[in-house]
């Protein structure tokens, strides 16, 4: 048994799953969403430092919003109902996943991404938070849309099990979700202005200082203030982490602004608003401005830094980003108030 | 056989990314650029470098850490993005 799903390969696993899902749903009407239009709809875009919050005993840098935020954000906003189910029991998480393939739905998992066979041993890390569409299943295999691969993959039946009760932070305990009633056409307009005004707010109205712009310069502060506070080998893991967090978990820093500029483009189309394009620019500069940055840091850490690569140098590239964009989504906040 | 642009990229990573030993006689335009069975022992740092390098140089960009990851895999695939890309501005 095999779902009619067109399976659509994203950069982002939830932004992925939660457009083929709802581009699945609203087949019919001939209405798709892109993956960047769901990343700008759910207020995708962020950043946070953290330096209380240790992955790996290192601090954590989020360049994005929590995970799940994006699915719940833009299926309420058009007005989508989904249904979420948690189990203890891994027979019964298996049993309602079947039970609604039989029915004809596509389920949304939640799963440990390093326990899936599918994926290539050099890509496997714990991760709990790999989201996937299972849109049929083939004997003791399951047919899966993960938008993160080109094709359809299959998984055996044991292994997603495994993945969907992943231990450890953030454990899926089964997740798995579908949508249940939406509406006949998708209203994008309201949901669009509330996910760049909600952004906007969280990046320039953040009273917490280590979020948001502000955040950026707060990394920059205490970036600068590493090589004095810490010897040479734990600087450069503190480089790495971030840079590690910056362009591999997600998409990265970079990836984020380019993908957040490419739905501002679209959203000047849908709302006919121009000035979003200018910003829509300012957001592939700052996505630049941080793989600049990445790369000082990089060569930081492979000992093959030039003085234009010193901890000021780095200091002063984050404090650039900081700086467009707290102008771009100060723009943003006017266009859509 | 190592055409013309896989070349030159090759002789660009070696030097972007300070690689001083003998380049190995096994390497193709096929084998792994980065990660674990990287014959230039290349992994994810170096590869922030090859992606803002073919920015400057090429023009084009790398969006996504995704596609990244597939457009760097090899220098094939990073010579036929490049070569894509170029073809697509110039239309444009």
């Amino acid at each position: 048994m095999k779902l009619d799903f067109v399976h659509k390969q994203s950069a982002h696993c939830e932004c992925g799953v939660t457009s083929n899902l709802i581009n699945h749903e609203f087949k019919k009407s001939g209405q798709t969403i892109s993956e960047a239009l769901t990343f700008g709809m759910g207020s995708g875009i962020f950043f946070g430092y953290l330096p209380f919050i240790r992955i790996n005993k290192l601090p954590l840098t989020t360049f994005r919003c929590p995970v799940g935020k994006i699915f719940k954000q833009v299926t309420s906003g058009l007005g989508i109902s989904v249904k979420w189910e948690k189990f203890r029991s891994m027979d019964k998480a298996m049993a309602a996943l079947d039970r609604e393939l039989e029915m004809g739905h596509a389920v949304g998992c939640r799963t440990g991404g390093y326990w899936l066979p599918y994926f290539p041993p050099s890509l496997r890390f714990h991760f709990n938070m790999h989201n996937l569409v299972v849109v049929g299943k083939e004997g003791d295999n399951y047919l899966i849309s993960d938008p993160v691969f080109p094709d359809m993959v299959e998984c055996p039946a044991k292994d997603l099990a495994i993945a969907r009760f992943a231990k450890g932070a953030l454990a899926p305990k089964g997740s798995m979700y579908r949508i249940t009633k939406a509406p006949e056409t998708l209203a994008l307009e309201p949901a669009i202005r509330y996910g760049i005004k909600s952004a906007a707010n969280a990046m320039v109205k953040n009273p917490v200082p280590f979020l948001g712009t502000r955040g950026i310069g707060f990394l920059a502060n205490r970036l600068e203030r590493w090589p004095r506070k810490f010897d040479t080998h734990t600087t450069h893991l503190l480089l790495g982490q971030h840079i590690r967090m910056q362009e591999e978990i997600g998409t990265g820093g970079g990836g984020f602004r380019f993908m957040y500029s490419a739905f501002l483009q679209e959203a000047a189309a849908i709302l006919g608003e121009q000035r979003l394009v200018s910003v829509s620019t300012q957001l592939t500069e700052s996505g630049d401005t941080w793989r600049r940055f990445a790369v000082k840091a990089a060569r930081n850490c492979k000992g093959r830094a030039t003085e234009n690569d010193s901890f000021e140098a780095m200091g002063d590239t984050l404090r650039t980003c900081s700086r467009i964009e707290t102008e771009a989504f100060k723009e943003l906040l006017d266009i859509v108030s | 056989m190592i055409e013309d642009l896989e070349k030159e990229l090759l002789d660009t990573i070696i030097e972007i990314c300070d690689i001083r030993e003998a380049i190995p006689e096994e390497m193709s335009v096929d084998t792994p650029l980065i990660g674990q069975d990287s014959l230039l022992g290349l992994d994810s740092l170096d590869a922030v470098e090859i992606v803002v390098m073919i920015q400057d140089v090429y023009g084009v960009r790398v969006q996504g850490q995704e596609q990244g990851r597939e457009i760097i895999n090899t220098l094939k695939t990073l010579a036929d993005f490049i070569k894509t890309e170029s073809r697509r501005d110039t239309i444009n």
